[in-house]
This record gives C-alpha cells, sequence and structure tokens, in this order.
C-alpha cells in the first residue's frame, strides 16, 4: 500500500505477536466466563446436588444452608467467578457428582488417550493432504489426479463418524480383524487415527490442490519456468511455500471440528479418552464434568489457533504490517 | 468433514442474482446436486406420509434379513423394514436440519442487518455478543448447550441454533453494509424514499437472498451433525427412526450386516453431496475461469 511504513523486521514481528497473544488471552477469559455460567444455569439447586453426589439421603436446610456458604453460593456472582477462576488456575476442577473424585485427576487419567489419538490423526492429515495434493498437481489431469479429485469429493460428503464408522465396518469385515482393540496405546491409536486423518485429508487435499494450482500460473512460476527450473523444482520451491499460509489456516480452523467431534470420534472406536468422559457426565448429568471438558477444549481450541497463527507470522511478513 | 468447518463459503458465491436457480440448473454439477436434493425431499415427503411397512414394529421372525425384493435394504435385529425406517427418518433428519437452518438464518438476518445498519453502540454491542458467541467452537459449544438442557431432540435443535446463529448474524452484518454501498440503494437515497422502505424494499432482499444461499449450502452438513448427535443418543430417541439414529442402533450388527450401512449412510452422503455440488456449481458461477 502506497504510504505505509515497514514495520522493520523483527520489531513489527513481536508487536503483531504481542497483539495477538493478548487477542488470545482476551478470547481465554470470555470463554471461561460462558464456562464458569454453565454451573450457575443448569437447572436444580447446586448444593442439593452437591449433597446428593456426596450421599446424603435426606437433606435438612441446616445441612443446605452449611454445603451453600462452603461452596460459596451466598456470594455474589462476581465473587463466585473469582473464586471459581482461582481454583481453576491452581488445576482445582471441582468434584465429579457422580464418582466423588476430583476432576482434574479423573480428566489427567484420560488425556493422554484423546491426546494420542487426536495428535496422531492430525498428523496423518497434514502428510496425506500434502503427499496428495502435490501427486495430483505432479500428474494434472492424469489418473492419479481423477482419482484424488474422486477421493476429495467424497470424503468431503461423509460426515466423520460415517466414514469411520464404514471404514470400520470395512476392517473388522472385509480383513477378518476381528475386534479393533482400544487400549489407548499408540499401536491402538494407528488404525482409528488412520481412518480419522483420511477423511480429514479430503478437504486439505481439495484446498492445497487448487492453491497450488493457482500459485503453478502464477507470475513467480513463470519466471522461474523461463529460466529453465524443473516442474517439481518450481513445485517444491516456488509454490508449495506460498500455499502453506491458507493451508495452516484451513488446519486452525479444522482443529476445533476435531476437538469438538472427538466424542463422536471416540464414541465410534470406543475410545477410553475424554470424549467418552464427556458422554459419561452427560448422561448423568454430571455438571462439574461438563464444565471441565468444555473448559480444556475451549483452552486447546484457543491455543491450537493462536500457534497456528503465530506460525503464519513468522512465515508471512506481509501480516506483520499494521493494518490500515 | 463435519459441520462448523471449511465447508462454508467466506462470503456468498453469488451476488444478489434472481436467476440462480435456471443458471444452477444449467451448469452439470449444479444440475446433479439440484436433483439429488429433490429426490431426497421427495423420499422424505413421502416418507413422512406413506412406508412400504410399519417403520416402528418389530418383527422377530424377520430379523437381520438380507436385502431382498420385499426388504430392498434389508431388516434390522428387530426385524424392522430398513427402507421404511429410513424413508420415515427422512423427514426428522431433513426437516429438523431446516428447522435449525431457518431459525439461523431468522436470527442471524434480524441481528445482523440491525447491527449493519444502525450501526454505532448497537453495531458494537451486537458484535460483541456474536464475539462471545463465537469463543468456543461450535460443536464444543453444542455440547455445553445439550449438557445444560438434557438430552433429546427439541433440545438438540436448541443447542445447534445457538452453535450457530452468530456466524450467520455476522455475515448478514457485512452483507447489508455492502448493500448499503451500492448504487440502486444511493439512487433510493437521493430520490427520498423514505428509510424504512429503502431497508424493506431494496437493501433486505439482496442480504436475505444472498444468506438464504449460504444456509441451504450449510443443510448437508447440518443434516450430518444432527445425525452425529442422534448417533450419539443426545437428539432422536429410540424407537423413533433418524439416520443417524438409525447407524447407533445396528451398529452392533454391522460385522454380520454390513447391508444395514447402506440406507443411512447412503442417504446422509448423499444429501452432504448434494449440497457440495451445488456450492460448487455457485463458485463456478460466480468466478468463470477454469476451476
Amino acid at each position: 500500500m502506497i504510504g505505509t511504513i515497514r514495520t522493520s523486521g523483527r520489531g513489527g514481528m513481536v508487536a503483531a505477536a504481542l497483539a495477538r497473544t493478548a487477542q488470545a488471552v482476551l478470547t481465554a477469559l470470555a470463554a471461561s466466563v460462558i464456562v464458569w455460567a454453565l454451573l450457575p444455569l443448569a437447572p436444580g439447586d447446586v448444593a442439593t446436588r452437591v449433597l446428593l453426589a456426596r450421599g446424603v439421603q435426606e437433606i435438612s436446610a441446616a445441612e443446605l444452608d452449611a454445603t451453600r456458604a462452603e461452596l460459596g453460593l451466598n456470594d455474589p456472582l462476581p465473587v463466585q467467578f473469582l473464586h471459581w477462576i482461582g481454583r481453576v488456575v491452581q488445576g482445582d476442577l471441582g468434584q465429579s457428582f457422580t464418582s466423588q473424585a476430583p476432576v482434574t485427576q479423573e480428566i489427567l487419567e484420560r488425556l493422554p488417550a484423546t491426546l494420542i489419538l487426536l495428535g496422531l490423526a492430525l498428523a496423518l492429515s497434514i502428510l496425506l493432504s500434502l503427499l496428495l495434493a502435490l501427486i495430483a498437481v505432479g500428474y494434472r489431469d492424469g489418473w492419479p489426479d481423477r482419482a484424488i479429485r474422486l477421493y476429495t469429493q467424497i470424503g468431503a460428503a461423509l460426515p466423520t463418524f460415517v466414514f469411520a464408522l464404514l471404514a470400520l465396518t470395512f476392517i473388522v469385515v472385509g480383513l477378518q480383524m476381528g475386534r479393533v482393540l482400544s487400549d489407548a496405546s499408540w499401536r491402538a491409536a494407528l488404525v482409528p487415527a488412520f481412518i480419522i486423518g483420511l477423511d480429514r485429508a479430503a478437504g486439505w487435499t481439495q484446498l492445497l490442490r487448487a492453491g497450488l494450482l493457482e500459485a503453478m500460473s502464477s507470475g513467480y512460476a513463470e519466471v522461474a519456468r523461463a529460466r529453465g527450473a524443473s516442474r517439481r523444482r518450481i513445485l517444491l520451491r516456488h509454490t508449495l511455500p506460498n500455499t502453506a499460509l491458507p493451508f495452516l489456516t484451513a488446519i486452525g480452523v479444522s482443529i476445533g471440528a476435531l476437538i469438538g467431534g472427538a466424542p463422536l470420534i471416540e464414541a465410534i472406536f470406543t475410545w477410553p479418552g475424554l470424549g467418552a468422559y464427556l458422554l459419561e457426565a452427560l448422561s448423568a448429568r454430571n455438571y462439574p464434568v461438563i464444565q471441565a471438558y468444555v473448559l480444556i477444549a475451549a483452552l486447546s481450541y484457543v491455543t491450537a489457533a493462536l500457534l497456528v497463527d503465530l506460525i503464519a507470522l513468522a512465515l508471512d511478513p506481509r501480516l506483520r504490517e499494521p493494518r490500515s | 468433514m463435519s459441520l462448523f468447518d471449511l465447508t462454508r463459503p467466506e462470503a456468498p458465491p453469488l451476488a444478489g442474482d434472481r436467476h440462480v436457480l435456471s443458471r444452477l440448473w444449467r451448469h452439470p454439477s449444479g444440475r446433479a446436486g439440484l436433483l439429488a436434493g429433490l429426490a431426497l425431499m421427495l423420499f422424505a415427503l413421502v416418507g413422512a406420509v406413506w412406508t412400504p411397512h410399519p417403520p416402528d414394529r418389530p418383527d422377530y421372525a424377520r430379523a437381520l434379513h438380507a436385502p431382498s425384493l420385499s426388504h430392498p435394504f434389508g431388516t434390522d435385529a428387530t426385524g424392522r423394514d430398513l427402507l421404511s425406517r429410513a424413508m420415515d427418518g427422512a423427514h426428522r433428519s431433513i426437516g429438523s436440519a431446516l428447522v435449525v437452518l431457518g431459525a439461523v438464518f431468522l436470527i442471524g438476518l434480524l441481528v445482523g442487518t440491525t447491527a449493519g445498519l444502525a450501526g454505532g453502540p448497537t453495531d458494537m454491542a451486537l458484535m460483541r455478543l456474536t464475539d462471545i458467541a463465537m469463543t468456543l467452537p461450535g460443536l464444543v459449544l453444542a455440547f455445553a448447550v445439550l449438557g445444560l438442557l438434557g438430552p433429546g431432540f427439541v433440545n438438540l435443535l436448541i443447542a445447534l441454533i445457538i452453535a450457530d446463529w452468530a456466524w450467520y448474524a455476522r455475515l448478514a452484518r457485512s452483507l447489508s453494509l455492502d448493500a448499503r454501498q451500492r448504487p440502486h440503494v444511493i439512487a433510493a437515497r437521493m430520490a427520498g424514499i423514505p428509510p424504512w422502505r429503502i431497508v424493506w424494499g431494496h437493501i433486505l432482499p439482496g442480504v436475505a437472498l444472498r444468506l438464504g444461499i449460504v444456509a441451504s449450502l450449510a443443510l448437508g452438513g447440518m443434516i450430518g451433525a444432527i445425525s452425529g448427535f442422534s448417533f450419539l443418543g443426545l437428539g432422536v430417541q429410540p424407537p423413533r427412526a433418524e439416520w443417524g439414529a438409525l447407524l447407533a442402533e445396528s451398529r452392533l450388527y454391522f460385522s454380520l450386516a454390513p447391508w444395514l450401512l447402506v440406507a443411512p449412510a447412503g442417504l446422509i452422503f448423499l444429501s452432504v453431496l448434494s449440497a457440495n455440488l451445488i456450492g460448487n456449481a455457485l463458485r463456478d458461477l460466480a468466478s468463470p475461469k477454469e476451476a
């Protein structure tokens, strides 16, 4: 743009990164207010629920009053929020209504399983879509390209859980693998993660292929071609880095859907992670657990989006310029 | 791919064009998408009033029959005809998605155009509200609301509306801001036409059309999301049929009777595919360069 002064290299980077981080902290705060509000908004009296959960059969008015005071339910709502967030920061997510155990402890037991499955699925889908998009562009309009285009069309039209059910049935029935065990190990995660990755990769392959094709017909690709660069070199050295940014953004957007889809995915693969934990809690109206799940999902989404944007900032100097 | 993902276009692919349907019909992938969508609507309408067998009545003598002439998709573990259940479930799957999208369309149109046209503090307040609604990923917010209200079909629809309206409000706001700058609106203002008539007659129709196109493209994804929640038992409750619930009912038998997958999975696939085909055609029509 004419007239804008380019902020010099590193300074602009730090300022933009700080601004983005501050925005993420604000979002996280807003999200935590929503998450906290789940408990006061929940139908029924909180103190009664807590007492019932503790196994108290007949609740006297005195006990109710004592519990209310203990839980700080007589304080004004903003004070309650501050107390709550103070406890959360110290890692205290309350007590499960059903098992009496601290929610933090139960979450920590199940978190690794979910992280393994989703992390592996994310890594596999990034690898797959990179590979498939490069093949499709490399063999443009040839049979590999056509096959990959068919795959992206089908993948885009199948919800993840339907695709997972189909694939699982095919593996169990077709390949006679019997039960697919899910003991939350890396080994057991491989098949489910591959299935989720294959489904996720469909949209990204489509996006990356379109981006690469557009970049291949751009001016700089033309110049590189005129200077005698091979097609492979143009693809890998010139166009791929330039399409990385929209690809990265798409991944950032999808992470929210991946986290939100975890309960469904874990139900299909009978995976003992956080999603399965949430489903148990939903049917038992175990509010502290629901609250904890939503908080963790929101925070990981905010963090993932922040990371993606910071990487984009590091990659693309144009983003560091102050917005007009 | 699932709901609240990148299937939604950033901006409506076509400007306010009243001949969208006829132009779509002339586009090959648009025509395929329209035909598939029409067939599904017909399937749902017929299924709402008539099915070849009673959809909810078990017949244990006919449990887990393979596809045949009288049961083209086979029968489930309690001997219910799967074609009848898929037909009966169609109006619940498609109808509920239409209800959710209709609601978020109306709320989005109302909030978005109010914010865009009023400007100032009203705009600020409404947009901060959408910011708050969008801090959580859509599916996570839907789970949170379901946790509050408890599982159930109506609660699921409420949860999805709460999870999705803000996105439409933002789009409607930017569309109405854009419409305000259009020559015909400026001309109307200069001609001294009263503001309410400009909004009602010159701004709203265009914004509604473009927002409506985007909302109708989300139909397939919404059907997928609703069937996902019903699959988890959080939406449509048994013995009511719905495509996702059908998958959940018979998933234990898939290794014995894989044909039980065909009807529900195929119908969900077809509805998302039809929306995607129309979406691709719209994108093509908007930028007629080589795709």
